[in-house]
């Protein structure tokens, strides 16, 4: 049969970026280099492709279903990366042993992720981030928070929100009511999709005392500015959980000392998706975006899993995502300089060829013709193609 | 001009859960003139409380929650589990209770539910009803259909259905019986995953307001 449109499908999920918005992607991802180049992270680039154990490691089974898998020659199973910490983690714990600590790597890429692709949502999405490896310090964990806050604002965005939890307060919250481990996946389960009614019913099913089951089932609405902080301090009962509040209040003051606060704010019941996190988690959200922004925390163990124990934190932002909040905080849209036409008469090629890179060593943006034009039809060509100048060699 | 983001936008089903939504929230004060389920209007504004409604066709809600296009809404758990969307389900509002089951026409029953393992099951809620089946080991073939679902069993189109039911009238009428029970569904409060948290102090006021007029109710 033959198409009556010239139009050949992409597999389910990916996109291409055409020239307007892969240069507004390129300006975005530009900007992002630099401010962690400025702020003291070394770029690392791991391959596309990893084993598939290597990726699972640290994390739960409920991932397997949205990797890209393959087999190689050997038939050994090997997926696409679908985010980018665990890899680097690998990396960290494999090759860079030797680095003094802390280490702090960052990355621009893209990663693959089977799932119902909705927009901001792709198979094929890219991620900007970093890794601080080597220390669990609050410090690390606020610097982490305002340089994420900071990637945004560069990126124009004004209007977004941080909110923060601590994966071991809840944690701590469940140990301190002795609770079985199948009920406490469980309820870690309906606190990820806040699922009010679920969490209702097992902690009614529960043999509690009534504010044992008050505290739990309002988990998922600790949610507030740094005063909420002093209610969850009644709930702590025991050492770690008033440990993990701990760490928020020292974070908190940290964040001042960044001058960032006005952007956080606290929700308890975050338990983000991947299963790693061991401390301080956040997740960032602007209006008019389905999902989060942004998202990280702490993972303490994952890089033990590859054989060198090491605290880490770090955070990733979706290219996408801040390009869609772009568009929804109606920033100007990005589009790249150009400056001059270089137009000429036929035999002044050469000519036009050194004016060109004259112009061009000034710092502007030029174009020359593929061949000779009169100067109507490089006037023309000009407005045709945009540029706000035309020099012509006549 | 106020901003979007200032308001609370509600999606409410068309139905027999309108009316039982709108009384329920006009209980906490979100309430808006001329709000039916028979409006010509799409979006129903009050601009006092700040509040947007949109009326939508049921199996609707959960999608314009899960965008965001609506912060929150009402929908039955039976609609919203077929949905399958990402969204979070806050509150049990208790009143629109039916239960989803599969029935078979009285005599044809067999011996035990695996019997019907491999035959057709007509059904309103295909992912509801897959989930149900591989739960008990049994490939189906699973036939959509968007109403009247007890005609299937009638007509040759199926051996069974798989279909919610409140009081039995309908499966009696059909000379059908209930031979297993799946889930039980309410109406439930659900919100948009971003905007419980950009505007959690109106949600939570409302779930926490909610929470005592259904407490209040069943009281009495």
């Amino acid at each position: 049969m033959e198409k009556d449109k010239n139009v050949w499908e992409i597999p389910y999920g990916m996109r291409d970026y055409l020239p307007d918005e892969a240069a507004a992607k390129r300006a975005l991802e530009t900007k992002i280099a630099r401010l962690f180049l400025d702020w003291g992270y070394d770029e690392v680039v791991t391959p596309t492709v990893e084993y598939m154990d290597n990726l699972t490691r640290g994390s739960s089974h409920s991932l397997e279903p949205h990797l890209f898998r393959l087999i190689d020659r050997h038939n050994r199973t090997v997926a696409l990366r679908h985010e980018m910490t665990t890899p680097i983690a690998r990396l960290v714990s494999s090759r860079l042993q030797d680095q003094p600590l802390p280490v702090k790597l960052s990355y621009i890429s893209s990663v693959f992720r089977y799932e119902e692709a909705q927009a901001g949502r792709q198979c094929e999405f890219y991620q900007a981030g970093v890794e601080l490896m080597g220390t669990t310090s609050a410090q690390a964990d606020a610097e982490v928070i305002a340089l994420a806050i900071e990637s945004l604002r560069q990126s124009g965005l004004s209007d977004f929100q941080v909110c923060v939890g601590q994966v071991d307060f809840i944690n701590a919250i469940l140990a301190q009511y002795n609770i079985d481990d199948d009920t406490q996946s469980a309820i870690r389960a309906a606190l990820e999709k806040r699922n009010l009614v679920a969490l209702g019913q097992l902690v009614d099913a529960l043999k509690l005392p009534d504010n044992a089951k008050e505290v739990l089932r309002n988990l998922p609405l600790l949610n507030g500015g740094a005063e909420l902080l002093d209610r969850a301090y009644t709930m702590a009962l025991n050492e770690r959980s008033r440990r993990a509040l701990d760490n928020l209040s020292e974070v908190y003051r940290l964040l001042k000392a960044y001058g960032v606060t006005e952007y956080v704010r606290f929700d308890l019941g975050i338990i983000r998706d991947f299963s790693y996190y061991t401390g301080l988690v956040f997740e960032i959200y602007a209006p008019g975006l389905g999902f989060p922004i942004a998202g990280g925390g702490r993972y303490d163990h994952l890089l033990s899993d590859f054989g060198a124990a090491c605290p880490a934190t770090g955070f990733a932002v979706g290219i996408e995502r801040i390009l869609m909040a772009q568009q929804c905080q109606q920033l100007p849209h990005y589009s790249p300089a150009r400056d001059i036409y270089v137009g000429y008469a036929a035999a002044r090629g050469a000519e036009a060829i050194e004016r060109a890179r004259e112009l061009r060593s000034e710092g502007r943006v030029v174009e020359l013709a593929m061949m000779p034009e009169s100067r109507e039809m490089a006037e023309r060509s000009q407005q045709q193609r945009g540029y706000a100048e035309l020099v012509y060699l006549a | 001009m106020d901003s979007q983001n200032d308001y609370l936008t509600i999606a409410l089903p068309k139905g027999k859960l309108f009316s039982l939504s709108a009384d329920l929230l006009a209980k906490v004060g979100i309430t808006a003139d001329d709000l039916s389920d028979k409006s010509r209007k799409l979006v129903i504004t009050n601009e006092q409380a700040k509040v947007n409604f949109i009326v939508s066709k049921t199996a609707d809600v959960p999608t314009y929650v899960e965008y965001g296009a609506a912060d929150i809404g009402v929908i039955g758990k039976d609609v919203l589990d077929e949905s399958g969307k990402d969204v979070y389900e806050l509150l049990d509002l208790g009143f629109g209770r039916c239960h989803l089951m599969m029935a078979v026409p009285k005599d044809k029953k067999r011996a035990k539910l695996t019997d019907y393992a491999h035959t057709r099951v007509a059904t309103k809620f295909p992912n509801i009803a897959k989930k149900f089946f591989d739960e008990h080991g049994m490939q189906m073939e699973y036939i959509k259909l968007n109403g009247s679902i007890e005609l299937g069993p009638i007509v040759g189109l199926s051996e069974s259905i798989v279909d919610i039911v409140e009081t039995g009238t309908t499966l009696r009428e059909n000379d059908l019986e209930e031979i297993a029970f799946i889930k039980e569904a309410t109406a439930r409060l659900i919100a948009n995953r971003v905007s419980f948290k950009l505007k959690f102090d109106r949600i939570n006021e409302l779930v926490t307001n909610l929470h005592e007029v259904l407490a209040a109710g069943e009281k009495k």
